[in-house]
């Protein structure tokens, strides 16, 4: 699956908050009001014997600037609050002067005054990384349904379009089967032995064309069937592949070597098929040999990884075309030579790659072939 | 001898249903077979409705049903074939191209008797055809209300 883009301007977007939103005019407004507010509700207090709401007063107004006016706003309020707290406030009042005995408390005040806005000014940042966090994600989930919904539609999509295949293109191709084979018993007696062969090339390819479809799509259900994962031995699973394809292929002298194999987790059915399709091509390979040889075994075991493989030495491959092994029909021996649709790897590869793996193989023309597949340490989540 | 109950099968493709009589001819089953080339004339049949209200009160030894039909599709006759006292005896053989697991699994679920995917190769359907033709209709023993005629 892709990794999901994040829209770079949708986040630079977001991060407007009503820092940006402000004008500069207004922010600084902001400030210049706050503490005439402050300073206002002071005089009044002050004016009724309330002294002790001076300094609050002026440390709120600042506080309040910084928040929603920026770091420019704070330095202002608190400058404005410093003079007009000394103004209003510090004796001798209505001068700027200020008494040495009082040069502490205001000194105090101010830098109070300065450390609150400051902080203020962290928490307010510290909230808007939030925000904008959340907003992030809020996004992303919104992106990951919508991806959701859309990987959905086009899972609906194949199913139908392999149903599609399934129903609708078999019954044309079982109609030129029938008819086909009709015609030739009736007209056996006037045909020759070309058009004999004609017929028997249609219905030939009529027939292959109906192994290919079955075969794409039972591959095609491979990749969206559910697995079930569960704790299985992969030495019971090459034992019964074993001795099926010892039953398929008797009358030949095979010699069968399997390591012990260890237990692993994944899906048991899927798994058997990968064993099942490398044995029974080691056994296809192997039919041109005299004394045909297949050994599976586990060549690397870790805690997270197992690595198996299945080697014979039947007729080997060009590591040439090594990549084109595991393609969905690709064959590297031709028609009628060796059976088979070329499905068989494609279905190991899919299975494989769906256990966190991966398969490759290694071959040399007349020299044998070994097929490796690791397999992934998949948790029950999986 | 036994007379054979009719075989009704319910086909909306010509072809298939010229394949499938020629395959039952092979077994001389041909002649017992009655067509209905879409979901609703399947239904008339075994209701004895429309060009079938006249026929004779019985009901076929074997139905021979595909899924995908015109007007009425085949899980949906089988459905009501199933739940229908009078019907739900007939032994139903689903005979689709359809190999699908969930068709397979649906037709199950509404009580299907059997389950056949007609094979390309002609020779294997004239097998699987001529199998089911004498299976249903001559070796097995159908229930009361679909008797044979003597």
């Amino acid at each position: 699956m892709n990794p999901l883009p994040l829209a770079s301007s949708d986040s630079a977007a977001r991060q407007s908050t009503s820092l940006l939103r402000w004008g500069f005019l207004q922010r600084y407004s902001f400030a210049v009001l706050s503490v005439a507010a402050a300073l206002g509700a002071a005089l009044l207090l002050n004016h009724f014997g309330f002294r002790d709401a001076t300094v609050p007063l002026f440390i709120f107004a600042s506080a309040i600037s910084s928040w929603y006016g920026g770091p420019g706003a704070a330095v202002l309020a608190v400058v404005l609050s410093s003079l007009a707290f000394d103004y209003f406030f510090v004796p001798p009042l209505y001068t700027l002067y200020i008494a040495p005995s009082e040069l502490p408390y205001f000194v105090i005040f101010a830098l109070f005054t300065l450390l609150v806005s400051w902080f203020a000014r962290i928490r307010h940042r510290v909230e808007e990384d939030l925000r904008n966090a959340r907003d992030e994600l809020e996004s992303v989930n919104r992106e990951l349904a919508k991806r959701t919904a859309a990987l959905e539609t086009s899972n609906k999509e194949l199913e139908a379009f392999a149903y599609s295949i399934s129903h609708d293109l078999r019954a044309p191709l079982r109609h030129v089967s029938g008819f086909a084979e009709l015609l030739r018993s009736g007209a056996a007696p006037f045909l020759n032995e070309k058009s004999t062969r004609y017929l028997k090339v249609v219905l030939e390819e009529a027939n292959r064309m109906g192994s290919l479809i079955d075969d794409l799509l039972a591959f095609s259900r491979i990749g969206r069937a559910e697995a079930h994962y569960s704790s299985i031995s992969l030495q019971q699973i090459v034992q019964e592949a074993v001795g099926e394809a010892r039953q398929d292929a008797n009358g030949r002298n095979i010699v069968w070597r399997v390591d012990a194999l260890p237990e692993w987790y994944g899906d048991r059915s899927m798994l058997r098929l990968v064993v099942i399709n490398l044995i029974s091509n080691a056994v296809k390979f192997t039919s041109t040999r005299s004394e045909p040889e297949i050994e599976i075994g586990c060549s690397e075991r870790k805690n997270d990884q197992v690595v198996l493989f299945v080697r014979d030495n039947g007729v080997g491959f060009d590591m040439k075309y090594s990549a084109k092994l595991f393609g969905v029909f690709q064959r590297l021996h031709p028609q009628g030579a060796f059976e088979g649709t070329g499905i068989g790897l494609a279905t190991v590869q899919r299975i494989v790659h769906r256990h966190g793996g991966r398969v490759w193989a290694e071959g040399k023309v007349e020299g044998g072939a070994t097929f490796y597949f690791s397999l992934s340490k998949l948790t029950g989540a999986n | 001898m036994d007379v054979l109950g009719r075989i009704l099968l319910v086909e909306d493709d010509s072809k298939d249903v010229e394949l499938t009589l020629t395959a039952l001819d092979e077994y001389n089953l041909a002649n017992e077979v009655v067509v209905a080339t879409d979901g609703e004339q399947g239904l008339d049949y075994l209701y004895y409705r429309g060009k079938f209200m006249q026929r004779a009160a019985v009901n076929p030894a074997v139905l021979l049903l595909d899924l995908k039909l015109p007007k009425i599709d085949g899980h949906e006759i089988l459905r009501q074939i199933k739940s229908d006292e009078k019907l739900k005896m007939i032994p139903v053989v689903v005979l689709t191209s359809s190999r699908e697991e969930k068709d397979m699994v649906a037709s199950y679920k509404l009580g299907v008797n059997a389950y056949v995917v007609k094979p390309v190769d002609f020779h294997e359907f004239v097998n699987a055809i001529k199998e089911l033709g004498v299976f249903w209709a001559v070796i097995n023993e159908p229930p009361a209300g679909s008797v044979r005629k003597h």
